[in-house]
């Protein structure tokens, strides 16, 4: 009994190196006349990776022989890996910027940025330049904006996040002028801060936010300008706050890269866009 | 304490009340943490949600690959960290003890690098062993990275381990004429297993808990792992990724860490067990 726990933690090691040995060693899987083969890499956006890791799940069960990474990290960092070559397609959360005409993009899908506020919140509409007021801090009060005595909670992204990006061009904005009582990384993670505080404002993925009210968390979305946040509008491109999900290449573009665009492009990923909350395009 | 009527020591009354105090909110705050993970996790946990593979990002399925590449992960990070580790230690305890330039540097390096935040280590192992080395975003990467970080806890724990054995023992076996070598394996490093299962434990537990430097070495990638040299997500990214990016992923996000707390519990009972078996145990019934 003296190495009977060295036994079952070397079992432990074994039975995992074992099984990974085994799935390792597989035989090629037959080719199925399409000639695809090889590996792509791709890194970038937190927004686009898991859709992106959903994709490239399809296609490889339809090309057995390709295996494709996907890797996160932020948009940027999309961009920097896909002009470096360390990845064979960047993912970006937002259109290119004119510096990075170097670099062509792919859109995938559409997703849509909406102002939400705490569900109990009575303010039922913000005027842009209202908004504007709340997040460079002149207006620091709901009575202002003819709501309760309360001060108002402002919950802004952290720099680097393309939803940042995109609602400081929209209402043309520096990041330097916002005063933000929260900083927030991702998504979830604002619409959980909202959902609890009564007097907070931010901004989140359309997308997102209708699964969490549909689910009945307490937050309320904001019509733009009087259009209403919905994925319908979104796509009819009335809504004025939207941005492209995009796959980036860098120069000359192999077989299998072009192959897997022309797939995350094609009606055959409807399904697994619309099941992560965004718009698919139609080509 | 015995409360005596008419004595009124309020201080020491005072005292006892506070200590209680916060020794019931430490309890109070580990069982909250825990009562709440399981009551959102447990509904999602079954033993397909063990061994499958992940569908609709992660929202569906299970996490079978992200347990064997979470072990994979830890088993480099072990095998690389645990050799390195215990060599530096018995070298700055026992060969380099008064101090010197150099054992003074190793100290304060080795201090420094324990308070490097994890992002740091992360872009560091990204650069290293990613991209210079040519590892890629892989299981052996993410390993390697994570022994960096957990060497200086592993070091300075399993120091402290050996210059607590009291130097009677040194002494004696001088005296009796053993070598050094056999000193260090028999005596030394059985009498310092205390300190170095601290060091592990600690160590184990920053491995398993880390998001910040593996998204940027072991990577994303939910696929079961067919080497080292593949990526492969592990337990902590798959919960970042399900809370932070993935709507409607919270539950599962609790179902898998339960599992990423029991494995931790299962990993640091085996490793104090076995330490104690095959190291402790040398010196006190021999």
């Amino acid at each position: 009994m003296k190495y009977g726990w060295v036994a079952v933690l070397l079992l432990l090691f074994a039975g995992t190196g074992t099984y990974v040995w085994s799935h390792g060693s597989q035989v090629e899987p037959p080719d199925l006349g399409d000639g695809l083969r090889g590996q792509l890499v791709l890194t970038g956006s937190s927004t686009v990776a898991p859709l992106a890791g959903e994709i490239a799940k399809r296609f490889e069960s339809l090309h057995p022989r390709v295996r494709i990474d996907v890797q996160t990290g932020g948009s940027s960092r999309g961009i920097a890996d896909a002009r470096r070559g360390t990845a064979d397609i960047g993912m970006a959360s937002r259109a290119l910027k004119p510096k990075e005409s170097d670099l062509v993009h792919h859109t995938i899908a559409l997703d849509g940025i909406s102002i939400i506020l705490h569900r109990d919140n009575p303010a039922t509409a913000l005027t842009d330049p209202q908004i504007v007021a709340i997040y460079t801090g002149q207006i620091a009060n709901w009575n202002q904006v003819g709501g309760p005595d309360a001060p108002i909670t402002v919950v802004n992204k952290a720099e680097g996040r393309s939803t940042l990006e995109l609602f400081l061009h929209h209402f043309k904005l520096k990041n330097q002028d916002i005063h933000a009582s929260i900083v927030i990384g991702d998504n979830q993670q604002g619409i959980l801060t909202i959902a609890s505080d009564p007097y907070a404002i931010g901004y989140v993925s359309i997308g997102t936010a209708s699964y969490e009210v549909s689910r009945g968390t307490k937050i309320r979305m904001l019509p733009m300008k009087g259009i209403e946040p919905s994925l319908d509008n979104v796509r009819n491109g009335t809504f004025p706050l939207s941005r492209p999900l995009n796959l980036l290449t860098h120069g000359e573009v192999s077989e299998l890269a072009a192959a897997f665009i022309a797939f995350a492009q094609s009606p055959q990923v409807h399904d697994l866009v619309e099941a992560q909350y965004f718009v698919p395009i139609d080509q | 304490m015995v409360w005596q009527p008419g004595r009124t020591d309020w201080p020491d009354r005072t005292v006892t009340v506070v200590v209680w105090l916060t020794a019931l909110t430490v309890t109070g705050v580990f069982l909250w943490i825990v009562g709440d993970v399981l009551r959102h996790g447990l509904s999602g946990l079954s033993w397909g949600f063990l061994i499958e593979g992940p569908r609709d990002t992660g929202r569906a399925g299970g996490i079978g690959p992200m347990i064997v590449s979470t072990l994979l992960v830890l088993g480099v990070c072990l095998a690389v960290s645990v050799p390195i580790g215990v060599g530096t230690a018995v070298w700055l305890a026992e060969f380099a003890r008064g101090g010197g330039l150099f054992g003074r540097l190793v100290r304060w390096s080795l201090d420094v690098l324990a308070g490097v935040p994890s992002i740091v280590f992360g872009l560091f192992g990204n650069a290293l062993f990613c991209i210079y080395l040519g590892m890629g975003f892989s299981i052996l990467s993410g390993g390697l990275t994570l022994a960096c970080m957990v060497l200086p806890l592993l070091i300075r724990s399993c120091e402290a381990g050996l210059r607590a054995v009291p130097d009677d023992y040194r002494k004696a076996a001088t005296a009796l004429g053993l070598s050094r070598s056999a000193v260090l394996w028999r005596i030394l490093l059985p009498a310092a297993t205390p300190g170095l299962v601290v060091g592990l434990v600690l160590g184990i537990g920053r491995a398993l808990g880390e998001t910040a430097a593996l998204l940027f070495t072991s990577g994303y990638v939910d696929r079961m792992p067919g080497s080292l040299m593949d990526s492969g997500r592990t337990l902590s990214v798959h919960i970042y990724d399900l809370a932070m990016n993935v709507p409607g992923g919270q539950n599962r996000a609790y179902a898998t860490a339960i599992v990423l707390i029991s494995l931790l519990l299962i990993v640091n009972v085996l490793t104090s067990h076995l330490a104690d078996r095959w190291l402790h145990r040398r010196i006190t019934r021999t």
